[in-house]
């Protein structure tokens, strides 16, 4: 891997992608296709907060706040409008107002990195808390009835695009895949940016970067907001991928799964968390069919032993290994040519 | 007020506090255009803490700052920056993971496109004498060589006025001697405040010296003239001297 370049890197792994999203709905059976949908709408989830985290600084322990809201609008919209794609372009938007307002006093406050986690946390916990609260039939918004604890059901399903037509499920895993596929390829461009690069130094020394003139609130406040956006449309695609919303998207479990993700895959990589997703959350399932030991007792050991072996995340140390490999394979060749 | 008029820059009774701990007190202090200034002072005599407050990193408790006829007490540190004032810090403030050319370039390519701003990180290297190390690891470099990378990540932003706080901590020899090159050549042309401790490089680079002590400006002067005086000597040069006994 060393060997490739940046965009060689990226364009390998999209390619690969592309070629899941053109098989995956052929090859796999209908389980198999909505568990696998169910991973890209949670790998659009994580790498809202591994763009922040990892390549900002900005450390979110309530990255769920957005991604229930994005759930819930996405919901309410499309239920009043009865159309998916103008309600998920307006989702997008409404997330990232949101998280552009919940970042202006957090960072034009100068709140420090341990607060600014716990203020994220809060504020999802208040909103979970909230919508909790809406059982009762004045809770509703236009013909949108929040539910309280018993959520949204019977959410409209993600429409061909600007068409009456719903997706079946082959097509919403290759719509699904397709906007993953944008996603990954539209961070590695902001990364690789003049803001980028900007919003990296921030993280690597904000000190610096302030003293060499960048506003690093402005900074910060923009890569917050991409990734409000990102976990809003990750929420309001798990709304339509279930049909279903209710006040778990916004619960801590779900703020807590992303940051294990993001950990267990590598933080400041891209496609590290995209595999965290998918490797935890297919040990989770297959651990949920076994009945002999509680599958929470084993994942959470698998974790502990991640953390120990492989402090940096799975995609860095694999990166790390095959290097190395490939550095011992050269080496004799290099050495013992006539 | 002792803003004098023409100064580049004018401080005004300003105060920083912290708590009960008052670590820069009423400090009158100006500058004039193309001037070169060191400030000497013992440990905890305020002078970074000034720095800080000039920067942007500090907001002064009280009193003003006046830069170029305008007041920028209180100001972002971005907003100072962009105005024109430049900081060295004490401890070398850089991108450990990043080449001394990307730490020089990532400086410049705030007022430039990235082509320019390459030809004014090559430049800077050029004018510290460095280029040699351009495309190292600045987490791998001396001490002395981290201090000519981050003078010239200041340089870089075209500052006209360059806050050096202990810029020879940690050189000897021919590196200082070739880091006060440097210093004077800058002269004129910049404006430049330098904090140091080291009176042989003072001596080299500075004619006027203005001491700090206990928050306060204790007196400004010829350097020959402040290295002779004797309160100075006991309250700075005289405990410089013990200490090194």
């Amino acid at each position: 891997m060393a060997a490739f370049g940046y965009w060689r890197g990226v364009a390998l792994v999209a390619a690969i992608f592309l070629a899941i999203l053109l098989f995956v709905p052929a090859w796999f059976d209908l389980f198999e296709v909505l568990q696998m949908t169910q991973y890209v709408v949670l790998a659009i989830y994580a790498l809202s907060l591994a763009y922040i985290w990892g390549f900002g600084g900005i450390i979110s322990f309530g990255q769920a706040g957005f991604f229930g809201l994005g759930g819930y609008a996405f919901a309410v919209i499309s239920i009043n409008m009865g159309d998916t794609t103008v309600p998920f372009l307006l989702t997008i938007a409404l997330c990232f107002a949101f998280a552009a307002v919940l970042g202006y006093f957090m960072f034009y406050g100068r709140l420090s990195d341990v607060y600014l986690g716990v203020v994220t946390l809060v504020v999802a916990l208040i909103m979970w808390k909230l919508i909790s609260h809406t059982a009762g039939p004045e809770y509703a918004i236009g013909k949108a009835r929040l539910g309280g604890f018993n959520g949204i059901p019977s959410i409209p399903i993600m429409r061909v695009p600007f068409t009456d037509r719903e997706m079946d499920p082959g097509e919403m895993f290759q719509y699904f895949m397709g906007l993953l596929i944008f996603v990954y390829l539209l961070l590695h461009v902001l990364i690789r940016s003049k803001f980028g690069r900007i919003a990296i130094s921030i993280r690597e020394n904000e000190v610096r970067t302030g003293l060499l003139g960048y506003d690093i609130r402005r900074y910060k406040l923009m890569v917050f907001s991409i990734g409000g956006a990102l976990g809003g449309a990750s929420g309001a695609m798990w709304a339509t991928y279930q049909t279903f919303i209710d006040p778990n998207a916004f619960s801590l479990e779900m703020s807590a799964k992303c940051l294990i993700w993001v950990m267990a895959g590598g933080v400041g990589t891209l496609i590290g968390p995209i595999v965290g997703v998918v490797a935890l959350q297919y040990l989770s399932l297959k651990l949920g069919e076994t009945a002999f030991i509680n599958n929470l007792v084993i994942l959470g050991t698998v974790l502990v032993l991640l953390v120990l072996l492989m402090p940096r995340g799975i995609v860095p140390t694999l990166h790390d290994w095959l290097r190395k490999g490939v550095a011992l394979v050269r080496q004799p060749s290099r050495g013992g040519a006539p | 007020m002792s803003a004098a008029s023409g100064s580049i820059l004018a401080t005004s009774s300003l105060t920083m506090r912290f708590g009960g701990v008052v670590a820069v007190d009423n400090v009158d202090f100006s500058l004039a255009p193309g001037e070169l200034r060191c400030l000497i002072g013992p440990n905890g005599a305020g002078k970074s803490t000034f720095f800080k407050c000039l920067t942007g990193q500090l907001r002064p408790s009280s009193g003003s700052i006046l830069f170029d006829g305008e007041e920028i007490g209180g100001r972002h540190t971005h907003e100072i920056v962009a105005r024109g004032i430049g900081i060295k810090t004490q401890v070398p403030n850089l991108f450990e993971g990043l080449s001394a050319y990307e730490n020089v370039s990532l400086a410049a390519s705030r007022r430039n496109r990235a082509d320019r701003a390459a030809e004014i990180a090559a430049e800077m290297l050029e004018l510290m004498q460095i280029p040699e190390i351009a495309g190292e690891a600045v987490g791998t470099l001396a001490h002395g060589q981290r201090q000519l990378v981050e003078l010239a990540m200041v340089l870089a932003g075209r500052p006209r006025l360059v806050l050096l706080d202990e810029p020879a901590a940690g050189m000897a020899g021919e590196e200082r001697a070739r880091l006060a090159g440097v210093v004077r050549s800058l002269a004129g042309d910049n404006t430049l405040i330098v904090v140091e401790h080291d009176m042989d490089f003072i001596k080299d680079i500075a004619s006027t010296v203005t001491v700090f002590h206990r928050g306060r400006i204790f007196i400004e002067g010829h350097v020959e003239e402040i290295m002779a005086h004797s309160e100075v000597q006991e309250i700075y040069l005289g405990k410089e001297t013990n200490a090194a006994a």
